[in-house]
């Protein structure tokens, strides 16, 4: 040690089986006889995606150097291992994955240490990645990629002819980490912020129900749009609960990303799985309340949930800090009241009000996310008023939705998450048409239409359920019939007249006699429950003519 | 959606399968099969509770005169709950069916009727 300066000035080889670790000095400007090194500074590198970046700067080094071989290998923070990334004249090194164990040869030190390295004699130096020796490399120069303090890999570059790498060689080395660290950083930052997009959006979609099923005595529409930055946790729902209910709520989860996408899924399938428990809108709200509570983590979510009945028309809906649901009617659109009731996981043993109402046929129940309706710096209420004013027009659910959308989403740069589904009320016509499969499983569709349009036409509770097991037998009898070798149908015509309801069930089979004690009991069931029945055979089918007098509610 | 469920509970004597939904010829089959396959062969019999079924036609009916008589060939009975006011009843009365069997207005009067019965074997 007789000269500290000769020790700065240039990296030394410290012969067989040494390495020189060399002083973390503050690196002097590039000399003249280097030009190259502006090669690393070029902004337009920043452009490039994060290979072709690499690609780009492992060429620039290569030839600025003058060297045979390139590798950059970045650290796995998890596994405290050096896995190569790029390389070049190295390349089996990143085809075989080579993972070097921090502190350990060459490249492990380089990143323990967080120092430079020189090895002038490959030989014989501690190096443990065989691929080096493979090739044959004789010296190699190898600097730490540090990136505000944190270390995220190492750049070696290494030569075939014994080198003495010198101390501008290691400058313009330096040079070259220092303009890529920071490019990888941000490339593997965005690669993952892109790659947790990517799956929050995938979580997002698959848990948001796919395609409605066709319900009795509703139409629905939907939309769902992700903000443009993150995703956020809002989500909705439509499905069918017994005895002609429908049930249809939104829901907003507080926070972003995965973690909200995943909760919203768990609170999509506690809310269904209360729901046809049998639980009403604030008693399933309670008890997703409940589920939230005790879940490990704290988190929070707001929730509008509302029942429909389609035979009655009846409505009753709970909101759980969810802003309220609007309801379009001829023209107009008012903003439902509702009893604020605290989010989901906000007070243990929240209370969520219920209220009722009647949706009559052709109005529309409409529920919808913050998103919608909140913009910065204007009050809640004057968005949703915006809302209101927007919707009031619309005649189908889908002119909802899209009028919503028209009015109150921005162009560019949504900042939240939008959710909205609209729920119609079914417009029921006077005289039913119904032209049907003949399959066991369209009976309890009949029913269905059949009740919602009896009680529209008046028919008390009573009429309503003797009336629908005899047409429902009739429509059995038409699918036993129609064991036909090409899809099959049968048709169905309602009307009413003075009090008088007439339904008609034909097909096109032909006629069996009852067989056995039960097609002789359905027989008996259709003559009993109505006033009048009239069996028409002929060579085309069959036709059931059935009429009852309804009392009336 | 499922039209109907069958919850089974099995007490000391009796299968007992109480039946929520609607039964029509869709399912009618399905649900008898399901509560003859867990029955047991040493329950005195089974109670059929349809005071949650929402509707019953012709095929349900059928079904029930079915599950009795094979109940019946392995000596073991069929009591069926229905309530005097109740969507089974009034599709039974319109079927001129009113009793397909032994009936029970509730669950607890049906199994009283095994308890009172003397166990198998003895």
């Amino acid at each position: 040690m007789a000269d500290t300066r000769a020790e700065t000035q240039r990296p030394r080889n410290l012969g067989s089986g040494q390495v020189v670790l060399l002083p973390a000095e503050p690196i002097a400007e590039p000399t003249e006889d280097r030009p190259s090194s502006y090669r690393f500074t070029d902004p337009g590198l920043s452009e490039l995606p994060i290979d072709a970046l690499l690609e780009e700067l492992l060429n620039r080094i290569q030839e600025a150097l003058e060297v045979d071989t390139v590798a950059i290998l970045l650290h796995d923070t998890e596994s405290k291992q050096l896995v190569a990334r790029a390389a070049k004249g190295l390349e089996e090194e990143v085809e075989r994955g080579v993972r070097i164990p921090l502190g350990r040869g060459f490249a492990g030190r380089i990143a323990a240490e967080r120092v430079p390295i020189f090895i002038a004699d490959v030989d014989h130096a501690d190096v443990l990645n065989p691929i080096l020796r493979e090739k044959r490399i004789a010296s190699l120069l190898g600097v730490p990629l540090i990136v505000e303090g944190e270390l995220i890999g190492v750049l070696h570059v290494g030569s075939l002819q014994a080198r003495e790498f010198g101390q501008a060689d290691l400058a313009v080395l330096q040079m070259a980490a220092a303009r890529a660290g920071p490019a990888i950083e941000h490339a593997r930052l965005s690669a993952a912020l892109q790659h947790e997009h990517d799956v929050s959006m995938l979580l997002q979609r698959s848990l948001l129900p796919k395609r409605l099923a066709d319900m009795v005595g509703v139409k629905v529409a939907t939309r769902y749009l992700p903000a443009r930055e993150e995703v956020g946790g809002d989500w909705y729902d439509v499905f069918e609960l017994p005895r002609g209910q429908v049930g249809v709520v939104i829901g907003d989860v507080v926070g972003h990303g995965i973690s909200a996408a995943a909760l919203m899924g768990r609170l999509r399938t506690a809310l269904h799985s209360y729901a046809i428990e049998g639980h009403g809108p604030g008693r399933t709200l309670e008890l997703v309340d409940r589920f939230v509570q005790s879940l490990s983590e704290s988190a929070m979510a707001t929730a509008a949930y509302a029942v429909f009945d389609t035979y009655t028309s009846a409505l009753h809906y709970a909101t759980a800090g969810h802003l309220p649901p609007v309801v379009i009617s001829g023209g107009e659109a008012r903003v439902l009241e509702v009893t604020p009731a605290p989010p989901l996981g906000a007070f243990p043993y929240g209370r969520c009000p219920e209220h009722e109402l009647s949706l009559e046929s052709g109005e529309i129940l409409l529920l919808y996310t913050d998103g919608l309706v909140e913009r910065r710096g204007v009050p809640l209420s004057t968005g949703i008023e915006a809302l209101a004013k927007a919707v009031r027009d619309a005649t189908t659910p889908e002119d909802a939705c899209a009028s919503a959308i028209a009015d109150l989403v921005p162009v560019v740069g949504l900042n939240d998450d939008v959710a909205i589904v609209s729920l119609q009320s079914a417009i029921v016509p006077n005289e039913l048409h119904l032209t049907l499969p003949a399959e066991p499983r369209t009976l309890s569709h009949v029913r269905r239409v059949l009740r919602r349009w009896l009680n529209e036409r008046g028919a008390d509770d009573g009429d309503i359920a003797e009336m629908t097991i005899a047409v429902s037998e009739a429509c059995a009898n038409a699918i036993e019939h129609a064991y036909a070798p090409s899809p099959a149908t049968f048709e169905l015509h309602g009307w009413a007249n003075n009090g008088d309801i007439t339904v008609t069930v034909r097909d096109d089979g032909h006629w069996r006699p009852p067989r056995g004690h039960n097609r002789g009991r359905g027989l008996s069931i259709i003559v009993a429950a109505m006033d009048d029945v009239q069996i028409d055979r002929t060579a085309e089918g069959t036709e059931v003519v059935m009429r009852r007098h309804i009392t009336g509610k | 959606m499922s039209l109907a469920d069958v919850q089974i509970t099995l007490v000391p004597n009796a299968l007992i399968a109480h039946v929520t939904g609607e039964v029509d010829m869709s399912n009618a089959e399905d649900v008898g099969a399901t509560v003859i396959r867990a029955t047991p062969n040493e329950a005195q019999g089974v109670v059929l509770d349809l005071s949650g079924v929402d509707y019953l036609d012709s095929a349900g009916i059928y079904v029930i005169y079915g599950m009795r008589a094979s109940l019946q060939a392995r000596g073991q009975a069929l009591i069926l709950v229905i309530p005097p006011v109740s969507p089974v009843y009034d599709s039974l009365r319109l079927a001129g069916a009113e009793r397909p069997g032994e009936v029970a207005e509730e669950v607890g009067d049906a199994l009283a009727i095994f308890d009172s019965a003397p166990p198998p074997g003895t």
